[in-house]
């Protein structure tokens, strides 16, 4: 009875923890990539609320939040309410395989940094990112513009093709881990002693294209093209409902893919890997608080470089995309996957 | 004078009856009857080369029989001449779209404007004034202050009729939409052709740079055909020109073309100067600062097409790094002329003031900095491999179709066809600076972007000579025209009760966006009889259905932002 009460009160605790770090980190990173497109673009960017800006975020919110709520005429008003729903609860929900850190102990209780270990971790992963699609299709469909359905339309298009490139693309690392648990493959690769980038280069590469591509980023960002179709499928939404996609598309789920690319190709916590020898850990002063900020370090690093690419490309054109998903990426994945199976027995060992 | 010569067209005259030359400095003219226009024309362009479509259009004589005398203007790169052709009609005039469409564009304007009917037109509506509009505008009779009664109806009254409630009482709550019947008309020809969607594009959309409305008939992504709706910015400049002063008009060419107003302005005083016969009693200094300053201003326009161009295409940096460049100038162009947009700095003989002190090393700074920079631009974009799978092979403009829809400017340079007004035409110091005239290959929207590129480094080789040429030059030397004989012609800085002779002229100069032409009928006095302006943004964007035919709603943009149109001066 006792492990069950414990058990109930540590898994309410991380569930509060993600949910506020998520949620507010996911809010300040529009400061983040407001600076960073600012000193990209050669100027100061938000400096008037807070220190540099640093309230800028509170600001924005509260002016979305009082702002009138609008709604299309002839719209259906409850599928246009449930696209929000369907946006923000499958990409959250993806925190929930994702390990921050090693177990520890506290008081007595061993505690995994990672809300469900789950064996089919990776699977619930991609399944939460394909439902991703119905959240667009249905704000699309539910706004009753024009605009709005051609922005829905093209994304459902890349995520239908990338879905199927980034399945393939982490299944190299889920051969040489041999398992579809998050926390086991971040285990198997500290025990073998080798971050499978240095194996899957080919994959890591796909896998961050498909990200950019699902997440809706430069140069894959055409289901908002400002330029042509004013901002998509959320071009009937205001207030607050408005922000709500694009903390969804480009905050939530950049972190949270960008997490699982750590975890699949770059150690998870572990520190810098040299391969097959070991791992060398240039922030040991931390103790046992290094690995988390390795972590940390990782996922702010992947997310710093999608907001460079988003800040420098231009934007591909929606059939280029769609075939550089089938006739590229997903060749390439083949092949890759097939080295895969040839080296995994050496890994194995 | 790049006209043609008389006897060049001597041949022809005993093919057509009634053909009559005549020849005058500022015009080489070609008369004839309306029966043979047809056939002359098509002499013109397949058998002497007369193949790209410059203008027309009608001057109204109300008290002649016939009325109206019609015009077109016809030049040949090859040898550099151009010819006009005129003939008399009394209202009806043969349709020309089969031999330039770009004529098609412009007898719809005619027809809007002076009421003209062209028989085999194949969509003979009204340009910019909306369908039920019973008037004709540029017609003399047509009085200044216009109709009363007329009125305009908007969208929200012809679906809703007298229902509307608060808020959605359009007619009391919003501006009526101008070209409803145009809409309406082509939206009932669409529902035939059972194409999917039909998108409204514009006419207040970020893509479309201003207020220009496109219809798109969409299968799927697949823009089945594109529809183009003008007149949101009409603003009758025309009209305007022939009831103002030769020089109080020059404020008006600001405002057509907002983002080249000293190219524009330039344009029209080398037009009235020609015109007055004094273009070599303008002193040299004049000379050389007009040529700076429009060079100035021309790369300030190509940085903003830049800047929109990548924005376009989301690449959203270029755009800040652009107009960081362009507020530089910005602050040049108002240092020394005052005003940042709208400039109105030349006048009929000479610039309004000298320059500034430190104007010069204020622009030699420029000049060397700025290279720098486009060369940075250059390592984002022009190699890079989305932007080339975005340009390479859209849009592709063949030099038959230049000629075909009258394109100038860039968009001819960029399909390989040589058309450089400051080059053929040289007008103020264009004579005595050296530079080149970069053209493209394809013709696609990469070459046309490469060619804009281009032009900003010729511009600024041209504003380095005049700047050298400047340095050399007295600080005291004059920069205004003296009258040349004061009983004849006054010739004042203001330009008040300035008299133009009787006489026509067809001069136009070199804008960012293309040929800006002016034909300037004079009967005498202080104001034009009629002023045609030839806008270069127009005649560019009447290739642009041609173009979007079987694109993708991205290339819309791609396109668009390829041919620059500014609306200001498409609409005028």
């Amino acid at each position: 009875m006792e492990g069950v009460v414990a058990w109930l009160v540590i898994t309410l605790i991380k569930i509060l923890v993600i949910l506020g770090i998520v949620l507010g980190i996911g809010a300040y990173l529009t400061l983040v990539e407001r600076k960073v497109a600012a000193h990209i673009q050669r100027r100061p960017g938000p400096m008037v609320v807070g220190w540099h800006g640093l309230l800028q975020p509170l600001a924005d919110g509260l002016k979305l939040l009082t702002k009138e709520d609008l709604f299309p005429r002839y719209g259906n008003r409850f599928l246009y309410n449930l696209a929000l729903v369907m946006a923000l609860v499958p990409a959250t929900l993806v925190f929930a395989v994702v390990p921050f850190g090693p177990e520890f102990e506290v008081f007595g209780i061993k505690v995994k940094p990672i809300l469900t270990d789950v064996n089919i971790g990776l699977l619930l992963v991609f399944a939460l990112g394909s439902m991703a699609v119905f959240a667009i299709a249905l704000a699309g469909w539910a706004s009753n513009s024009k605009y709005a359905l051609i922005g829905s339309m093209r994304k459902a298009g890349i995520v239908v093709s990338y879905e199927v490139v980034i399945t393939f693309a982490v299944m190299g690392p889920i051969i040489l881990a041999g398992t579809l648990s998050t926390y086991d493959i971040v285990q198997k690769q500290i025990e073998q002693k080798l971050w499978y980038l240095w194996l899957q280069p080919i994959a890591f590469v796909v896998y961050m294209f498909a990200m950019l591509a699902e997440t809706g980023r430069v140069p894959f960002d055409i289901q908002e093209a400002e330029a042509e179709l004013v901002t998509g499928f959320t071009v009937e939404y205001g207030g607050m409902k408005f922000g709500l996609f694009p903390l969804v598309e480009w905050y939530i789920e950049v972190l949270s893919l960008s997490a699982i690319a750590v975890v699949l190709f770059l150690g998870g916590w572990s520190p810098i890997n040299i391969p097959f020898l070991g791992f060398v850990d240039p922030l040991f002063f931390l103790g046992p608080l290094s690995p988390f900020v390795w972590f940390i370090l990782k996922v702010s690093l992947l997310f710093l470089f999608v907001l460079w690419l988003h800040w420098t490309l231009p934007r591909y054109r929606i059939d280029q995309v769609t075939e550089t998903a089938w006739k590229v990426m997903l060749p390439l994945t083949l092949v890759n996957l097939v080295l895969t199976a040839v080296v995994a027995p050496l890994i194995w060992r | 004078m790049p006209w043609a010569k008389g006897e060049e067209f001597l041949e022809l005259k005993q093919r057509f009856e009634g053909l009559e030359v005549e020849e005058k400095p500022t015009i080489t003219t070609l008369h004839v009857p309306k029966g043979k226009l047809i056939e002359l024309l098509k002499a013109l362009k397949e058998e002497k080369g007369y193949k790209l479509f410059i203008d027309h259009s009608v001057v109204d004589f109300p008290d002649r029989k016939p009325r109206f005398q019609a015009f077109y203007i016809l030049y040949k790169v090859e040898e550099r001449k151009r010819v006009v052709v005129k003939t008399w009609t009394d209202g009806v005039l043969p349709s020309i779209e089969k031999l330039w469409f770009a004529g098609k564009w412009a007898e719809r304007e005619c027809y809007d404007m002076f009421g003209i009917q062209y028989e085999g037109h194949e969509n003979l509506v009204r340009a910019f004034m909306w369908e039920t509009y019973q008037h004709y505008p540029l017609r003399k009779d047509f009085p200044l202050e216009g109709y009363a009664t007329e009125y305009l109806p908007s969208l929200n009254e012809v679906l809703w009729g007298e229902n509307l409630q608060g808020l959605m009482n359009y007619d009391k709550m919003h501006t009526p939409v101008p070209t409803l019947e145009d809409l309406e008309i082509t939206e009932k020809r669409r529902l035939q052709k059972k194409a999917q969607i039909v998108l409204n594009w514009g006419p207040l959309h970020p893509g479309t740079h201003g207020t220009m409305w496109f219809l798109f008939d969409l299968e799927g992504e697949r823009v089945y055909q594109c529809d183009v709706i003008l007149g949101q910015l009409h603003r009758g400049v025309e009209k305007l020109a022939e009831n103002e002063m030769y020089n109080q008009f020059l404020v008006y060419t600001d405002r057509m073309d907002y983002l080249s107003a000293l190219c524009s302005n330039q344009a029209w005083v080398v037009a009235i100067e020609r015109l007055l016969g004094i273009e070599d009693l303008v002193p040299e200094k004049a000379k050389y600062i007009r040529t700076m300053m429009s060079e100035l201003q021309r790369i300030n326009s190509h940085l903003l097409w830049l800047g929109t161009y990548a924005l376009d295409l989301g690449a959203l940096t270029i755009f800040l790094y652009a107009f960081k460049e362009r507020e530089k100038l910005m602050d040049i162009i108002e240092g020394i002329t005052g005003a940042r947009l709208t400039i109105s700095y030349p006048r009929i003989g000479g610039v309004r003031m000298d320059l500034p002190e430190g104007a010069i090393e204020v622009i030699r700074a420029f000049i060397k900095r700025f290279p720098k920079e486009l060369k940075e631009w250059e390592t984002i974009l022009s190699r890079n491999r989305i932007w080339l799978r975005r340009n390479i092979g859209v849009g592709i403009i063949s030099k038959e179709d230049v000629y075909f829809y009258g394109l100038t400017g860039p968009v001819a340079r960029g399909s390989g066809v040589p058309y450089d007004l400051r080059k053929v035409e040289p007008y103020d110091a264009y004579g005595w600076v050296e530079f080149d005239v970069p053209v493209g290959e394809n013709g696609d929207v990469y070459d046309r972007y490469l060619v804009r590129l281009e032009e900003m480094r010729q511009s600024l080789r041209i504003v380095e000579q005049c700047l050298n040429a400047l340095e050399k030059m007295p600080k005291n030397a004059p920069f205004f025209a003296e009258s040349p004989d004061p009983k004849k012609l006054k010739l004042p800085l203001d330009g008040i009760g300035l008299k133009v002779q009787e006489g026509e002229i067809y001069s136009s100069g070199e804008n960012p966006r293309g040929e800006l032409g002016f034909y300037v009928y004079s009967t005498g006095g202080v104001k034009p009889y009629r002023v045609k302006i030839r806008p270069g943004s127009m005649y560019n964007l009447c290739i642009y259905p041609k173009l979007m035919k079987d694109r993708v709603i991205a290339d819309a943009v791609t396109i668009l932002a390829s041919l620059d149109p500014v609306v200001g001066e498409i609409d005028r």
